[in-house]
């Protein structure tokens, strides 16, 4: 706790010795009695000051957000002595913008008494967000001392990005033995019926065909087709982005990446993810809502940091980018390391789509149009073209998503049937 | 409900000023005073309301000096506490920008002030009885070395105070 004479003490001492000083020069004496009252005020400075005797607390409403969500901060103050001004200053985060009421308040409070108010923040973007300290200044009864410290309880939001539905899904060519919603080409255990054969021995009575087998006048089992999940592999690209937050690439393609996790974890897919960047980091595949959680702890951290060292993806362990797993990567293709790591993965033979979510719908969407910025834009979006025309003749899916266009819109736009790019490796 | 009060402590201030005399001069310096008044309440700056309140006391000075008026305790005292209370009041502005006022906090601040008021009356009238007995013991040809270097070692010693109250408690 820091105590410290208030610049209000500083003030009445310039005007009592002005005062006083004038009375001697001018011989008033009723220049004396006007610096009388401050002088009485600061007299009270010689005392010795008790420290101020109050306690705080402080809550949120809500500990995970969705972006764009509100919570309620509310901050409570206990007076054991009688408290003349106490000053509070309640967690405001940067990036952080406030709903309604206001985040300091002002109370006087007397002994035993509780003093509580709120205010409401919005988060219009992802991360994990301190809450946790109140800042408190009080000040004697006459204003002239301060006491500031801090309140501190530890408290995080977290903000999870915002999720679209999505129906249309880049299916992967590979898909696992665990139980999915992709119909296998196999058959076995599963609700698609595949091919009709006679019965054998060891065949269930449930798989007879009865309607084949009175037909026939002998008994036929219906094959049904085991039904599969797969790996899929979000790989996000951390190395740059463009535009205003809390709408750059990077925003975009973390929403991008929530949404797809989303999707495939309720079609019982093995979802993992890999941010690319300064910081190479990665969550192993899994599935359930549990996953969900630890892929979106993964998102929310996600942030550019620049490096010159390009980061090789053969560092990342086999069980987190397995070679029978769908690679989605979401990139908005500043960062030639990026494309380079693409080629890379294709050309070793994995399964790989590339979202790529335009920067230069980002960048115009973040500055006033203008005729200049508009011949600029449409220079670079055909140099991106050329771009993506080059990954596309190396034969890589590549689908061009430009916010604020609904993400299915361009997810529609792949093809069902992908070339295999290991040939061409 | 603060930046009233600091208006209200400026206008009082006027005021006194312009019931002292109502030499040009002095209602000049009390018409600047009043402009940096207004500027210090707008904008809470505390070094404004400081510079208005030393412009608003040699306003004072000078229309002591120019009407030779018999010692007027109560009007000192309450120019005294209304330069206080502009003080405070631009103070309290300046801390309760973009602040919510729970309770009662303007009001404990005009209780204070009434308390220091009836205090500083009391002050006054002993300071006035002392300051009578000195004057008949005092030899005429002394007394103005004396008031300076008492005034001296008195803004001396309050500057002391404040000084060791800013150290770390």
């Amino acid at each position: 706790m820091t105590g410290r004479v208030t610049p209000l003490a500083l003030s009445i001492l310039a005007v009592a010795g002005w005062a006083v000083s004038l009375g001697v020069l001018l011989a008033r004496p009723e220049l004396f009695l006007v610096a009388l009252p401050g002088v009485l005020v600061l007299a009270t400075l010689g005392r010795r000051a008790s420290r101020p005797a109050c306690s705080i607390a402080h809550r949120i409403s809500s500990d995970r957000l969705f972006e764009g969500d509100s919570l309620t901060v509310t901050v409570t103050v206990g007076a054991r002595a009688p408290v003349a001004l106490v000053e509070l200053s309640g967690p405001l985060p940067p990036g952080v913008v406030l709903g309604s009421g206001r985040p300091r308040a002002l109370m006087t409070l007397r002994e035993g008494d509780t003093g509580e108010w709120s205010y409401d923040v919005r988060f219009p973007r992802r991360g994990v967000h301190d809450l946790g300290a109140v800042a408190v200044r009080v000040r004697d009864r006459l204003g002239l001392r301060t006491w500031e410290y801090r309140h501190v309880d530890p408290m995080a939001v977290r903000v999870y990005p915002r999720i679209v539905p999505l129906r249309s899904l880049p299916r992967p060519f590979h898909t696992q033995p665990s139980v999915g919603d992709y119909v296998s080409s196999a058959l076995g255990e599963g609700i698609e019926p595949g091919d009709v054969r006679q019965f054998a021995p060891g065949d269930r009575i449930k798989q007879v065909n009865w309607r084949a087998s009175l037909r026939l006048g002998q008994l036929y089992v219906t094959q049904r087709h085991r039904e599969r999940n797969a790996d899929v592999v979000l790989m996000l690209d951390t190395l740059a982005e463009v535009g205003a937050p809390p709408e750059t690439t990077l925003d975009q393609g973390v929403r991008a990446a929530a949404s797809l996790a989303t999707a495939y974890l309720a079609r019982k897919d093995r979802v993992g993810l890999i941010t690319y960047g300064g910081v190479l980091s990665w969550v192993r595949p899994g599935s359930g809502p549990v996953q969900y959680e630890r892929l979106a702890d993964g998102l929310v951290r996600a942030d550019v940091v620049f490096t010159y060292v390009a980061k090789d993806l053969q560092r990342v362990p086999p069980r987190v980018l397995s070679p029978q797993a769908l690679v989605l990567a979401i990139t908005p293709l500043l960062d030639r390391r990026f494309a380079k790591a693409v080629l890379d993965l294709a050309a070793r033979g994995f399964d790989v789509v590339v979202l790529v979510v335009s920067p230069v719908a980002v960048t115009r969407a973040a500055i006033p149009p203008s005729p200049t910025d508009d011949l600029a834009g449409r220079l670079w979006d055909l140099e991106r073209r050329a771009d993506l025309t080059e990954l596309r003749r190396h034969g890589l899916p590549v689908l061009e998503w430009r916010p604020p266009e609904p993400l299915e819109a361009a997810l529609v736009a792949v093809p069902r049937r992908r070339a295999r790019l290991a040939s061409a490796g | 409900m603060t930046r009233p009060l600091a208006a209200a402590a400026a206008g009082v201030l006027f005021l006194l000023l312009r019931l002292t005399t109502p030499a040009p001069p002095v209602i000049v310096v009390g018409l600047l005073a009043v402009a940096l008044s207004a500027v210090a309440i707008a904008a809470t700056w505390r070094w404004a309301a400081t510079s208005a309140a030393a412009l608003f006391l040699i306003g004072y000075a000078t229309a002591l000096g120019i009407e030779s008026r018999p010692v007027d305790v109560g009007a000192a005292l309450g120019f005294g506490l209304a330069l206080l209370l502009l003080l405070g009041a631009v103070d309290l502005s300046a801390r309760a920008r973009g602040a919510i006022l729970h309770g009662r906090v303007v009001g404990a601040t005009l209780g204070r002030f009434l308390g220091l008021g009836v205090g500083a009356l009391a002050a006054a009238l002993l300071a006035m009885t002392l300051a009578t007995v000195l004057a008949t013991v005092l030899t005429s040809a002394a007394a103005p070395l004396l008031a300076a270097a008492g005034a001296l070692a008195f803004v001396w010693s309050l500057a002391a105070l404040v000084r060791r109250a800013a150290g770390p408690s």
